[in-house]
């Protein structure tokens, strides 16, 4: 039996997303190495279990890499670099770039091969022709719409689910979605998403003239602003007195004109992205966090508001209702339905402050049992280890 | 125009690329003006291979479009022209920039690349779209030529939005200024500019070819279709919501959409949530006889747009005879007359737009023919290419 693993966490970037850094942090914490190849975008500090064998995005950088990893493999791994050759041939378009992608990993061999973002699995089940063992993580619009609209993305999916070792659903719903596309029941295991500890806050003050909205995400049509800007539309109408403000939210002309074409300028505010710690500043700071997206896995922020003691909206996409109990710890809406949501805002104003502060304890005692990083750590080196010794 | 620069009026038409074969309104306006005696000069900001037999001459600036070592290049050339060969232009240009409290910097990069149409004698430099003229607002006055500019919807209505105060020096201008609706001239009017200075100009048709084939047999089913671009002002998630509102009504319909863009992914997802999709048929960009045969089969055409300067595909639908149904976004009210050639509905508003088609579903045969024959009859009146010809011809004489 092994203990100690050799973890490949795979994004394609380094460093990747705020929640896979998340992981990479906290798996680097277990005592197990682990190893992060592909595109260095920017260098980044990491403990000393953490090993990257990445690749600047210049030719000269991409070329030594290459080298490099090709005379090693020449001189020590002979058969096995004809062997991934002969494979690569057969499936790339840009072989030269794949190898300068793959070539480190076959010469480093991590035991487990951990592929972030579904869309690339089919240029990493090769490993598993070497002894790695591939796990892949389903992840939001990559499972949720991207093969609906994209026939070969589903047809690529269908092929090649059924021989992933294991796979890390974000949530119940996305793993549903993933048995459509061949993915074997007893092979996806679920790992919510977990934060860091941090201290416990008094509720901050929130202003009581003006009801504060705030939504946090980049501005891209699934997270449906389009619908939150409706919403308050009929808000404004009613004489409800609110501000909205859209963190992520600028440079987006379909908002923009939205609003202008609304009347929403004083009641609307899009602003740019933020430092982590100015967010949730503001999120402190709001009466409400409103997810008003259309597709979700699980989303981050309304964990992070939750921590925040900032009560949330979401809307009943994706895997929200494992998170949110409509009234309980926080308050559900129907996808794509502006009038809900407006209802559901001024419901949530009248709600008396003793009960909002009971929804602020559950929402927060909902992160301490189901969503804490050590518990998401816990429970991936759990999935990594059973499938290795399965192999074992 | 009583005197001319040149043997012949000439027309300076400023685009961004030569118009594409799709791109009718601009090539119909460029044969329209050569057959009514102009001259065409095309100023382009970047030139095909393919463009060489373009009906009229093409001025291109596109050797800014290179690498840096050859933009330097190009650069100091383009220096050399404006100080040896057409230096009194350059200085004109260059003082009305600095009158305008352009920095030196931002007025010698302007002199460069604006330096192509220095070499050009032209009597009206016409910009095809507002933000073509943005940083060339002193050009047409360098080269003693008058300055008009078209408005076509975005350039309009989002343009500003997008880059804040984009406008504020063109509008100081003395510019004729084309747009395509009442609605968006009375835009204009809030940017403070004089009536006397804008034509409503509207699109214009090809009214033989838009005829409908009568001998085609419609489907029994209820066949509704748009012609867009997928994207988002299109407004063609809330035309899906209407439609899922229509399929829990009990409707049973197809609906085609003609056309392709970034927002595909989006759209689909959509009806997929919407319990549509089955209903739903993406064809991507059509050629224009396919668009046509689309068109024939289908009974309603929707255009539930969100911003629209006018929207030539709703003529086209109204030519053969299509009822149009259409949300009320700046120019669509005025291309389709509520009640008597289609039906507006106020934006933004599926469930308005779903009684709405719910309606003329229930509508007799004969009110549908009726509306159908009005729209039939107001494109020939209105929005023939002959009559927008004239209205150029217009345009640049009387001005």
């Amino acid at each position: 039996m092994k203990d100690q693993l050799k973890i490949a966490v795979y994004s394609g970037d380094i460093p990747s997303t705020t929640f896979i850094e998340r992981l990479i942090l906290g798996l680097s914490n277990t005592g197990n190495s682990i190893y992060l190849f592909g595109f260095i975008k920017k260098k980044v500090k990491y403990q000393d279990s953490v090993s990257v064998f990445g690749y600047r995005n210049t030719r000269l950088h991409k070329a030594l890499h290459y080298l490099k990893y090709s005379f090693l493999l020449f001189c020590f791994k002979h058969k096995e670099k004809r062997k991934l050759d002969a494979i690569l041939k057969k499936q790339s378009k840009n072989l030269l770039l794949t190898k300068v992608k793959c070539y480190p990993v076959l010469w480093h061999k991590p035991d487990v091969f951990h592929v972030q973002w579904a869309k690339g699995l089919a240029d990493w089940t090769w490993v598993q022709e070497f002894g790695m063992k591939l796990v892949l993580s389903l992840r939001g619009a990559h499972i949720n719409y991207s093969p609906i609209a994209d026939k070969k993305l589903a047809a690529m999916y269908s092929a090649y689910f059924p021989q992933v070792d294991g796979f890390h659903a974000v949530s119940n719903a996305i793993g549903l979605e993933a048995v459509k596309y061949g993915a074997f029941q007893e092979k996806i295991h679920v790992v919510y998403s977990g934060l860091p500890c941090i201290e416990e806050k008094k509720t901050a003050a929130k202003q009581k003239d003006v009801f504060q909205i705030i939504s946090v995400g980049r501005a891209h049509w699934k997270k449906g602003y389009t619908y939150a800007l409706d919403a308050c539309n009929i808000l404004k109408a009613q004489g409800f007195k609110f501000h909205y403000t859209i963190v992520g939210g600028t440079k987006d002309i379909e908002f923009a004109y939205q609003i202008h074409d609304l009347h929403l300028e004083k009641e609307v505010r899009l602003i740019d992205n933020l430092p982590y710690a100015k967010v949730q500043g503001l999120m402190q700071h709001a009466d409400l966090l409103l997810l008003p997206s259309v597709e979700e896995g699980i989303a981050n922020v309304v964990l992070e508001a939750m921590q925040n003691t900032t009560l949330v909206l979401t809307t009943n996409c994706g895997g929200m209702d494992e998170v949110i109990t409509d009234g309980v710890n926080g308050f559900m809406v129907p996808i794509r339905d502006s009038e809900a949501i407006a209802t559901k805002i001024l419901e949530i104003e009248a709600i008396p402050e003793t009960a909002k502060e009971e929804i602020r304890k559950k929402a927060l005692h909902t992160i301490k049992t189901k969503h804490r990083e050590d518990q998401m750590v816990d429970q991936m080196l759990a999935l990594y280890q059973s499938i290795y010794h399965d192999k074992a | 125009m009583t005197k001319h620069k040149t043997e012949k009026p000439t027309i300076g038409i400023v685009l961004s690329t030569v118009p594409r074969y799709s791109e009718t309104f601009f090539r119909n306006k460029i044969k329209g003006l050569q057959d009514n005696g102009f001259r065409v000069i095309l100023f382009v900001d970047y030139l095909e291979p393919e463009d060489a037999n373009f009906a009229c001459k093409v001025v291109a600036s596109n050797a800014f479009n290179k690498n840096t070592f050859k933009r330097i290049w190009c650069s100091f050339l383009a220096l050399l022209k404006s100080l040896f060969m057409h230096p009194k232009r350059s200085s004109v240009l260059y003082t009305l920039n600095k009158k305008d409290g352009i920095s030196f910097k931002e007025n010698m990069i302007q002199v460069i690349l604006n330096q192509f149409f220095l070499k050009e004698e032209v009597d009206w430099l016409h910009f095809g779209f507002g933000m073509l003229a943005v940083k060339r607002e002193n050009v047409a006055a360098a080269m003693c030529a008058k300055m008009a500019v078209s408005f076509r919807g975005y350039d309009l209505y989002l343009s500003p939005l997008k880059h804040p105060g984009c406008y504020n020096m063109l509008f100081t201008k003395d510019i004729q200024y084309h747009v395509l609706s009442q609605e968006m001239k009375q835009e204009l009017f809030r940017y403070k500019i004089p009536s006397n200075k804008i034509q409503v100009i509207t699109p214009a048709i090809d009214i033989p070819f838009f005829t409908a084939n009568t001998t085609l047999e419609k489907k029994n089913r209820l066949e509704l279709v748009t012609v867009a671009r997928l994207h988002w002002k299109k407004g063609l998630v809330y035309t899906l919501e209407a439609l899922a509102l229509l399929k829990q009504s009990g409707i049973a319909f197809h609906y085609t959409i003609i056309g392709a863009g970034s927002e595909k992914e989006r759209l689909v997802f959509a009806a997929y949530q919407l319990g549509v999709l089955e209903e739903v048929t993406f064809t991507g960009k059509l050629v224009q006889n396919e668009v046509k045969k689309q068109l024939e089969q289908a009974t309603i055409y929707l255009q539930y747009s969100i911003q629209e300067g006018f929207c030539n595909a709703v003529i086209e639908a109204q030519a053969l005879g299509l009822l149009c149904v259409v949300s009320n976004a700046e120019g669509l009210a005025e291309n389709v007359l509520d009640g008597k050639t289609g039906w507006v509905v106020p934006k933004r508003n599926p469930v308005l737009l779903a009684n709405k088609i719910e309606a003329i579903v229930k509508l007799s045969e004969a009110e549908k023919q009726k509306i159908s024959k009005n729209a039939i009859s107001r494109v020939h009146k209105e929005f023939g290419l002959i009559k927008q010809q004239e209205a150029f011809v217009r345009f640049y004489s009387e001005n």
